[in-house]
């Protein structure tokens, strides 16, 4: 009875994140760096990246650490100040990036989740940032923890979950957002192969369909390619796109499939000679 | 909850510690009784037992000056607790506050503010009021370093997490800064208590109207030593209660942690 009712909420929640993706911003990109380069005073962080992202689509970045990939997630996310940028541009759906972005969302390699709060209240509390009203995120965050499997652990508080469990109600508490971009950075950093594994399944089932658009920043090669529509790969002093890989395994992807697909495995050596061309320290990829 | 911790069955615990104090009291009355030291100038376990009697059940004077101290503690402890709990928050809130009072607040805090008691029973005569502001004065200190502390330990992932979902500073505060702070906050609010309870106790003894200190000072003047050690007892009785309940209340509130 309960589940049925669940994927009710569902399928209502599935037609309403669709149209997230503005129609304006379509020509536009979603993400869009020209020529960007930002300095911190004398410190180059990255250099000349231009980088289109479409609506909807998913963008995994790959580099050292180094490279930037972390400074370009935050000052999309509004987190640096604007001076930082000093040449070229980075718009943000159309516009400059803002701090508090409604229509972002951002996920650390941390959980992040606050201590003193229930998954459940971890699950609302972006909502509640946002100024969803109390009923609607309840009934939200009960749909998402039950998607990503927590149904049964709603009243735990943080210490009492596992690293996996914790990364699943984050995932939860971005997935309850009505963000159309979603930033993510190494957000299956800290886990162990199978949980990660669970995770990025979970990803993609959240993500397939949702119409969202993903920037993806991860240290694995694997991962950027079993998830992601394109793979930029990232270099390191000064930071720098090297490389900007189409991967044309079709969707909806199916993770275990795909670890016995010819395709993929052709994909991961092509970025991988990349990668190697790149530069010359690969010993800290992978 | 660490597993390697090695469980002691909690009844040989009980009967080691009753075993421990039981012999340190033998050995103590055991002293008085063979006239190794004045029984008269150190007291003696059965004469304090004794005196507690006398004091709690005959005449239950003691009740009554405990039932004063408590008073004192409590407003003590509330005043000084509340004023710093909202001094310490707006320091929080605006850091440019605290960075133009921090020498002067260090100032105070580094004086021995005890010494301040006899000017406060001169300001504030031998009733409630004198007791009541030294017990304020320690216990404000202690819980302002305490809620400025847990202020300040925000986790830097919380931070980026409010402003990437566009939390208004103020909202920031509530649903991210104080709760962090809770905990530091607690611990200072049961040091405070103590102090509560000490700068109390110590006003009494210096010159009061009623009290436990006052009965403290009162008995050893008459050399009536088994009586001190009575209230010593009820003394350290309380504040074994008032850490107790206050930890109880943080056990219940920090299920969390």
């Amino acid at each position: 009875m309960r589940h049925k009712r669940e994927s009710e909420m569902l399928s209502t929640v599935s037609k309403v994140q669709p149209q997230a993706p503005q129609a304006e911003s379509a020509a536009a990109g979603a993400v869009t760096l020209d020529q960007a380069t930002i300095r911190f005073g004398e410190v180059t962080a990255f250099q000349d990246v231009s980088l289109d992202i479409r609506p909807g689509e998913f963008v995994s970045v790959v580099g050292p650490s180094g490279c930037g990939k972390t400074t370009i997630l935050n000052y999309i996310a509004g987190l640096l100040p604007r001076e930082v940028l000093s040449e070229g541009s980075i718009d943000v759906l159309g516009e400059a990036p803002t701090t508090g972005n409604p229509h972002l969302g951002y996920m650390l390699a941390r959980d992040s989740l606050l201590p003193w709060r229930t998954a459940l209240g971890n699950a609302e509390f972006g909502m509640e940032a946002r100024g969803v009203a109390k009923a609607e995120r309840r009934a939200r965050a009960h749909e998402l923890l039950a998607r990503v499997g927590l149904k049964d652990f709603e009243k735990s508080y943080p210490k009492m979950l596992s690293h996996g469990m914790r990364q699943r109600v984050a995932l939860a508490r971005t997935f309850c957002l009505d963000a159309e971009l979603l930033l993510m950075d190494e957000p299956y950093g800290a886990l162990d192969a199978q949980t990660k594994f669970q995770l990025e399944e979970l990803l993609m089932d959240l993500w397939q369909g949702s119409g969202r658009t993903v920037l993806f920043i991860t240290h694995d090669l694997a991962e950027a390619i079993a998830l992601g529509d394109r793979v930029v790969v990232m270099a390191p002093r000064p930071g720098r796109i090297i490389s900007d890989i189409e991967i044309d395994l079709p969707r909806p992807r199916n993770l275990r499939a795909l670890q016995r697909d010819t395709r993929y495995h052709e994909l991961y050596r092509h970025v991988w000679s990349t990668l190697e061309e790149g530069f010359e320290n690969t010993g800290e990829q992978q | 909850m660490n597993p390697q911790e090695k469980r002691h069955s909690p009844w040989l615990v009980f009967s080691s510690q009753i075993i421990v104090v039981g012999g340190l009291i033998g050995i103590w009355e055991y002293i008085m009784y063979i006239g190794w030291a004045s029984a008269a100038l150190y007291g003696q376990p059965s004469g304090i037992w004794d005196a507690l009697g006398y004091g709690l059940i005959e005449t239950t004077e003691l009740w009554q000056e405990l039932g004063w101290t408590m008073l004192a503690v409590l407003i003590a402890f509330g005043i000084g607790a509340g004023v710093a709990l909202i001094i310490g928050m707006l320091f929080v809130l605006f850091p440019f506050i605290e960075k133009v009072m921090e020498p002067l607040l260090a100032a105070l805090n580094a004086m021995p503010r005890i010494a301040l008691a006899p000017l406060l029973i001169l300001w504030f005569g031998l009733g409630m009021g004198s007791k009541v502001a030294i017990g304020a004065s320690l216990t404000f200190f202690i819980v302002l370093q305490s809620v400025t502390a847990g202020g300040r330990g925000v986790n830097q992932d919380h931070i980026t997490l409010s402003q990437t979902l566009g939390l208004k500073p103020l909202e920031s505060f509530w649903k991210i800064t104080m709760p962090t702070a809770v905990p530091t906050v607690f611990a200072g609010l049961r040091l405070g208590l103590m102090y509560a309870l000490l700068g109390v106790v110590a006003g009494e003894i210096i010159a009061s109207e009623h009290g436990l200190g006052q009965r403290v000072a009162y008995l050893t003047s008459s050399f009536d030593i088994n009586g001190v050690w009575a209230v010593v007892c009820v003394l350290s009785v309380v504040g074994m209660a008032l850490s107790w309940s206050l930890g109880a209340l943080e056990n219940r509130l920090l299920r969390w942690q």
